[in-house]
């Protein structure tokens, strides 16, 4: 199968590490996956390409409305692949009525310019075929494909067992083997109220839990654009960081976020409200399970369940942070040893093989 | 031979203190009058209390991309509705800019393109979109250019002194300081300054007057918001935030003149706007820095005593001090306007063009 993949690429956002996966599985499946454009300097190791008529699919992978290619490109596209040939992948769940959820929506037009209805009739006028990477989409014209996954080649340091990484993760016995303590690597956009949270649960853990760092958009301080659109969803607290000591670092690409991670004894997996609603997942509620830390799932135990298996619940912290990291400082064994199972479970089910033979079954269908 | 009507489905940036939405607005109203549906794609917004909306696209006969200074609306995400169901012989674009031409620069200070590359984008979209492009002249300096002055007067909206609110300018400038700020500066200014102990208050009403945005610098814009400030508040000139286009008209009809100034570019290309026609809606004395030909051209004879062609001080003062005598003036062009510039009259320009 000869798959086009029509994104726009960043290296700080959005799914490029996914696509960058699908290429790699793709190519060693027999398989040939380009990106659809001229190449780009943000991702030089992707293969471009603008020849449209020699693959089979183009599968649109959308976030944001610059997602779609602009004229000419994507008069390109059009004319070039019949519509039944194009696929479109809502990241977002645009593609279902306006939804507000606290502080984030999956349409705002004072923000990028499009209505609701927009998303709608603009979607359907490129493809009869949408999928959502969740389990159970809204709509009854949508179909569930998860899209992102877990590359078990990617796991920094597959330990052969709990006590072995429990181990390493201790580091000099004194828990000072890791640069922090906690780390949130995301770009602060609709996670604020659980990253302030997180961090108001763990102040009264002071010390023992080392430095923390959140990194990468506008954590320093809330961005002018923001507030000048009334945006809730971008806000920081100086006071709590400094109480804290939290450090802000600006965004990491995304090639370089594994081993981010794996600097820190802990990171968190947060999902926007929205997805919480919508039960779609991203990159990083896989992409987490790759780094040399303890995951921490702040997400409803349904999703757990569904998409970890029975194996991560004791990484699910609940209401109970506190105590659970307390207790994880002071058992690093036993919550290894949900991670390393739930890496398996990840392996077995989620690995971009199987997504990827998942995505050609849907485009066989 | 009856001909069917031929409907009209705009498809533009909307804006409402901006661009071409006062047009779209007349052209709603014409083709009510005329038996022609028109309307502007997408859902009925309280901003835009005169315009129809319509997502029904295919429902109508020709859409009508208004292009003007920038592209970002056009996303890839609402443009497959409409090339997915429009044939392009059914689309036009209205190139209210000038973006088709070939690129011109004025000693730095506006053009159409900051480079090839520029426009390189600019003509792909066009190439994209449709094969037939108009401008909003009366003659395109262009060999595939469809010359269509677009823009048009509007009888009904002419504010009568009866209804006119009171006069709280002496002169008032309405519009943005986009790429009119040189042209201010070393024009109006100093004639401002030889008149100021003679004259009541001068007002500018728009956008950036007071400041250039934070963006301009991040996109090398500055020289587009350009003037000389320190000269401008010595004069006490004030500043007023814009209106949305339902309120230009009534607001220009607060001040005894109103002065237009024409950014260097759409000059050059002789590109109508909008605000060559409001101005004659209000009811105030219309003054134009335009060239006295093409004043002549789109005003009619009495246009030549509106121009501002020599020396602006006197002008000013002179309308000032002597009112009835430009009232004369301002009524011959609206004859001439009513005559050659209706929306009605362009309406079936537009949809012979279209048919064309």
């Amino acid at each position: 199968m000869k798959l086009l993949f029509a994104a726009e690429l960043t290296r700080f956002a959005r799914s490029t590490y996914t696509l960058w996966k699908y290429v790699e599985v793709g190519r060693a499946l027999g398989h040939q996956v380009a990106i659809f454009g001229e190449r780009s300097a943000d991702t030089p190791s992707m293969p471009h390409t603008l020849e449209v008529e020699k693959f089979d699919f183009v599968i649109f992978v959308i976030h944001v409305p610059s997602d779609f290619p602009d004229l000419p490109y994507l008069a390109r596209l059009l004319d070039q692949m019949p519509k039944e040939r194009r696929v479109i992948i809502d990241c977002l769940g645009r593609y279902n009525e306006t939804i507000r959820v606290e502080h984030d929506f999956n349409h705002l037009e004072k923000l990028d310019g499009h209505q609701g209805w927009e998303w709608i009739e603009g979607f359907q006028a490129v493809s009869d075929r949408i999928l959502q990477p969740t389990l159970r989409p809204l709509r009854s014209d949508v179909k569930p494909f998860l899209f992102h996954g877990f590359d078990p080649a990617a796991v920094t340091r597959p330990y052969a067992n709990a006590a072995e990484a429990a181990q390493a993760w201790i580091g000099d016995g004194n828990g000072t083997g890791k640069v922090y303590g906690m780390a949130y690597v995301g770009n602060n956009w609709q996670r604020w109220t659980q990253v302030r949270k997180l961090l108001e649960q763990i102040e009264p853990l002071g010390s023992s839990l080392g430095r923390i760092a959140l990194v990468g958009f506008d954590w320093a301080r809330r961005p002018e654009w923001a507030s000048q659109m009334g945006l809730d969803a971008v806000d920081v607290d100086p006071v709590l960081f400094g109480r804290l000591g939290v450090e802000t670092r600006d965004a990491i690409p995304f090639h370089e976020v594994n081993e981010f991670m794996g600097k820190a004894r802990f990171n968190p997996v947060f999902h926007r409200p929205l997805f919480h609603e919508l039960g779609l997942v991203t990159n990083r509620t896989f992409e987490t399970f790759c780094s040399d830390t303890i995951p921490l799932l702040m997400l409803p135990e349904e999703t757990v369940r569904e998409i970890y298996g029975e194996s991560a619940l004791p990484l699910m912290p609940g209401e109970q942070l506190r105590n659970r990291l307390s207790d994880m400082m002071r058992h690093p064994e036993v919550y290894w040893e949900a991670v390393l199972r739930t890496r398996s479970y990840l392996a077995e089910h989620h690995s971009y093989q199987r997504r990827f033979e998942e995505l050609i079954k849907i485009l066989n269908d | 031979m009856h001909r069917r009507a031929a409907n009209i489905l705009f498809f533009l940036d909307k804006r409402d203190n901006a661009g071409s939405i006062q047009a779209v607005a007349n052209y709603v109203s014409a083709g009510e009058e005329m038996g022609i549906r028109v309307a502007v794609y997408g859902e009925p917004d309280e901003k835009f209390p005169r315009i129809r909306f319509s997502r029904d696209v295919e429902s109508f006969d020709y859409v009508v991309f208004i292009l003007e200074s920038r592209l970002q609306w056009l996303s890839g995400l609402r443009l497959p509705r409409i090339l997915s169901s429009v044939p392009r012989r059914c689309r036009a674009v209205l190139d209210a800019d000038g973006a088709f031409n070939p690129r011109v620069s004025f000693d730095g200070y506006d053009r159409n393109h900051i480079d090839e590359r520029d426009r390189s984008r600019w003509l792909a979209y066009f190439r994209e979109l449709a094969d037939k492009v108009m401008q909003p002249t009366l003659m395109s300096i262009e060999p595939n250019v469809l010359p269509l002055p677009f823009y048009g007067y509007d009888p009904k909206a002419q504010v009568v002194p009866e209804a006119s609110p009171a006069k709280q300018f002496d002169i008032a400038y309405v519009g943005h300081n986009w790429w009119r700020g040189r042209e201010v500066s070393n024009s109006l200014l100093p004639a401002f300054e030889q008149i100021y102990a003679s004259v009541g208050p001068i007002v500018f009403i728009g956008l950036w007057w007071d400041t250039a945005p934070p963006w301009a610098s991040q996109l090398g814009l500055e020289a587009a918001f350009y003037l000389d400030r320190e000269r401008f508040h010595r004069l006490g000139i004030q500043i007023r935030p814009p209106v949305p286009f339902t309120q230009v008209i009534p607001t220009m009809s607060q001040a005894h003149v109103n002065l237009m100034t024409q950014r260097p570019v759409l000059r050059h290309f002789r590109l109508l706007t909008s605000k060559y026609f409001e101005l004659f809606c209000a009811d105030t004395i219309p003054l134009v820095l335009l060239d006295p030909e093409l004043a002549e051209e789109v005003y009619g004879p009495a246009g030549r005593e509106l121009t501002l062609d020599g020396t602006i001080e006197k002008k000013l003062l002179d309308a000032l001090d002597r009112p009835a005598k430009y009232r004369e003036h301002v009524a011959d062009v609206r004859h001439h306007l009513v005559e050659h510039h209706s929306y009605r009259k362009r309406l079936c320009q537009l949809v012979v063009t279209l048919e064309s």
